[in-house]
């Protein structure tokens, strides 16, 4: 018997299938996982003003998800330590294929596409050496792994895919944490943590890495962000003392020392030693950081490492740009150059430019940990 | 028939129930605008004081030193709106200072001796770690800096210090009694309405238990075989048990009223911090020194698990009343 999930995929494969694209779809600029009032999961697609477009059924909670930058196909990661992640088809909301890491790993949550679509690459923990590794997997038709490599540390985390110098490379925040499933989300290895940004080929080659220095080295770089000119926004969650004072975010360019932001700033405290999301503003001149713990978001500027802005949003923590050539979100509000986007647990959108905030849309859902820019 | 008769008779009596005052009026009124006041003409005194008599020991300094801090102690947790502004609160209270802040910086004054900073303007520009209460704390208990020279720019710097103090209080008490009360009685402003007025004071609630728990209790404590007593709060004047003292007993009334009027929680509340008052008052151990000696150390263990657990209890019980459920994303952690 054909079921739908093998005809569908089938149809991919052989490139039989009419050009689907996420123009069925609205054309959504953003993806997040939800959980919905009646304690079930999903993935929702947005348009860039907050809108709902379509949302697909998920088996379990969610955390990041990564789409295919032509099909309307997305790949919906399981909540830390997760063993699988759904290939799930966006117009109709049928599950295409589940891809599970080899035996001995779990996914951690984040994944990315090559611009051409052919192959995904997802953060993974080997548990039993605690080594972090990066799976890569075909796309063309039928998912199937292809191969792995070392992510360059312990607990790689978020994963994005930056285009530098003609080339095009994987950009990791490994976090550090050594974590097994039979311990949770235990932390096991606190005292020798070395978070770093590896930067690395699509082939697995280190080109670079970045750590910071022995007084941060229990700061935990988590999530990342990508500026136009290709600079690395991270954003960390602090495993030490509470109440110790500590930079959340950094800026990083290979070549360059890395940059703390506003860390002369008593705010930071604000965040609780937490940050959540990680963004730039479209035009690249702020850096945002959100932290559900503190239901806070605060902006800083790239250029001076002050902090500009902070706005309070109870359980804050999915950020994103605002779309560029996005109308003002809101009578009033300036153009979108220096807009941002942020999700609550509250079912809310908001949009933020300067010490303006909006409410875009409110949705009977909790909108979780990331919202993930489209395209 | 019996317990259908009691059921109803039980309706009745919460409809009959004589209504209370409306919860944010009570708040504002009885809480959060005497103690924004208390706070202002207490800093007031203490600028006064401090301009008249520099010797660190001398008791009318330290009783107006004492009654400003106690009356900001009182209203830590009311950490939004005007407190905020201009980050009046950490100019008036930059702890915990994980790294020397403050001392460093005062040592820096000190040393520079600069005129400029002892106008009003610069010493508002001068860095936050210097300012406000645990600054003049170290300026009046630590002999490093009681005792520090030069003596007259010492005492033109813990006057100005002391000024300081003095404008922010007057400048939050201010924005509360001009504008701020005013939009959290009707919901507008900053809240779009009543419903997110109450759940801010909740979130104070929240913000005070939490503050006791992992940074006036938690602090010190830090691990069995790694206490650090030199972590309590204002432990220099002998204050950080005190101040634990002090927060239950400003928190209590907050809990209570945001309870409405929900009678078993009400008195399951009274009955906690009632508890935990008693406990804290019990330890006798003003420096919280204690944390290093096991037998002591239990009970200030005792004292933050029941700060715990009356954070849980506020979570299950009262938060849901107040619509705000267990944050999904700040308790994930991801």
């Amino acid at each position: 018997m054909t079921t739908r999930r093998g005809f569908l995929s089938g149809l991919l494969a052989t490139g039989l299938a009419p050009q689907a694209s996420w123009a069925d779809l609205g054309a959504p600029a953003l993806l997040s996982a939800a959980r919905a009032a009646d304690g079930s999961y999903l993935l929702a697609g947005l348009s860039a003003d907050g809108a709902l477009r379509f949302t697909c059924p998920l088996p379990g909670r969610g955390h990041a998800a990564a789409a295919h930058p032509q099909r309307p196909e997305a790949v919906a990661f399981a909540r830390r330590p997760g063993r699988f992640a759904d290939v799930i088809d966006c117009r109709s909301g049928a599950y295409l294929t589940r891809l599970e890491p080899p035996a001995g790993h779990h996914f951690y949550g984040h994944g990315v596409f090559t611009p051409d679509g052919r192959q995904l690459f997802t953060t993974e923990n080997d548990y039993e050496t605690g080594r972090g590794v990066i799976g890569v997997w075909s796309a063309k038709g039928a998912y199937h792994r292809t191969s792995s490599f070392a992510s360059g540390g312990i607990g790689p985390h978020d994963m994005l895919l930056r285009r530098h110098n003609n080339s095009t490379e994987l950009v990791v925040a490994n976090g550090g944490i050594a974590t097994h499933p039979d311990s949770g989300r235990a932390k096991l290895n606190l005292a020798e943590m070395r978070p770093n940004l590896s930067v690395l080929s699509l082939s697995g080659d280190l080109r670079d890495r970045m750590e910071l220095g022995p007084d941060l080295q229990l700061n935990s770089i988590r999530h990342l962000a990508l500026a136009k000119d290709g600079t690395i926004g991270f954003a960390m969650q602090w495993q030490g003392d509470i109440g110790a004072d500590v930079p959340i975010v950094g800026l990083y360019s290979s070549g360059t020392s890395p940059r703390l932001m506003a860390e002369e700033d008593p705010r930071l405290r604000n965040l609780q030693g937490y940050g959540g999301s990680v963004a730039f503003t479209p035009d690249g001149s702020r850096v945002a950081v959100t932290s559900p713990r503190g239901g806070v978001v605060q902006v800083m500027n790239c250029a001076s490492t002050a902090m500009l802005h902070e706005h309070h949003l109870q359980d804050v923590c999915g950020l994103a740009p605002a779309a560029t050539g996005l109308a003002p979100a809101a009578p009033g509000l300036p153009p979108a150059a220096t807009g941002l986007l942020a999700s609550t647990g509250t079912g809310l959108i908001f949009a933020l430019n300067g010490t303006q905030l909006a409410a875009l849309n409110q949705q009977d859902l909790a909108w979780d940990n990331h919202l993930i820019p489209l395209g | 028939m019996k317990h259908l008769l009691f059921a109803l008779a039980a309706c009745a009596s919460l409809i009959t129930a004589p209504a209370r005052a409306d919860m944010v009026e009570e708040i504002l009124g009885q809480q959060i605008l005497p103690g924004m006041q208390a706070l202002a003409d207490s800093s007031h005194r203490l600028a006064q004081a401090a301009e008249l008599i520099c010797r660190p020991g001398a008791s009318p300094l330290r009783r107006a030193y004492r009654e400003a801090f106690d009356n900001w102690i009182r209203v830590s947790h009311l950490r939004f709106g005007p407190t905020e502004t201009d980050n009046r609160a950490f100019a008036l209270a930059f702890w915990p200072d994980s790294r020397g802040k403050t001392p460093k910086t005062l040592v820096r004054h000190m040393r520079a001796a600069d005129p400029a900073l002892l106008t009003p303007e610069g010493f508002a520009q001068s860095s936050i770690a210097g300012r406000g209460f645990y600054a003049l704390e170290f300026m009046y208990f630590d002999p490093d800096f009681s005792a520090a020279r030069p003596t007259e720019y010492r005492c033109a710097l813990v006057a100005a210090m002391a000024r300081d103090i003095a404008t922010n209080a007057a400048a939050i008490h201010q924005d509360w009694r001009d504008s701020y009360a005013q939009q959290m009685r009707n919901g507008t402003g900053r809240y779009t309405d009543k419903t997110e007025v109450k759940q801010e004071l909740y979130k104070a609630l929240n913000t005070g238990l939490q503050l006791l728990a992992d940074m006036r209790l938690g602090r010190p404590l830090g691990t069995f075989d790694r206490p650090r007593p030199k972590r309590a709060e204002a432990w220099r004047s002998g204050r950080s048990q005190h101040h634990i003292l002090l927060s239950l007993q400003s928190l209590r009334p907050l809990a209570l009223a945001l309870a409405d009027d929900n009678a078993p929680l009400r008195a399951h509340l009274e009955a906690v911090f009632d508890k935990a008052i008693a406990r804290a008052t019990a330890l006798d151990d003003p420096r919280l020194s204690g944390v290093s000696n096991p037998a002591k150390r239990l009970r200030i263990e005792a004292l933050q698990q029941e700060v715990n657990d009356l954070r849980a209890l506020i979570e299950s019980e009262l938060g849901p009343s107040l619509g705000v459920l267990a944050g999904f994303n700040s308790l994930d952690g991801d």
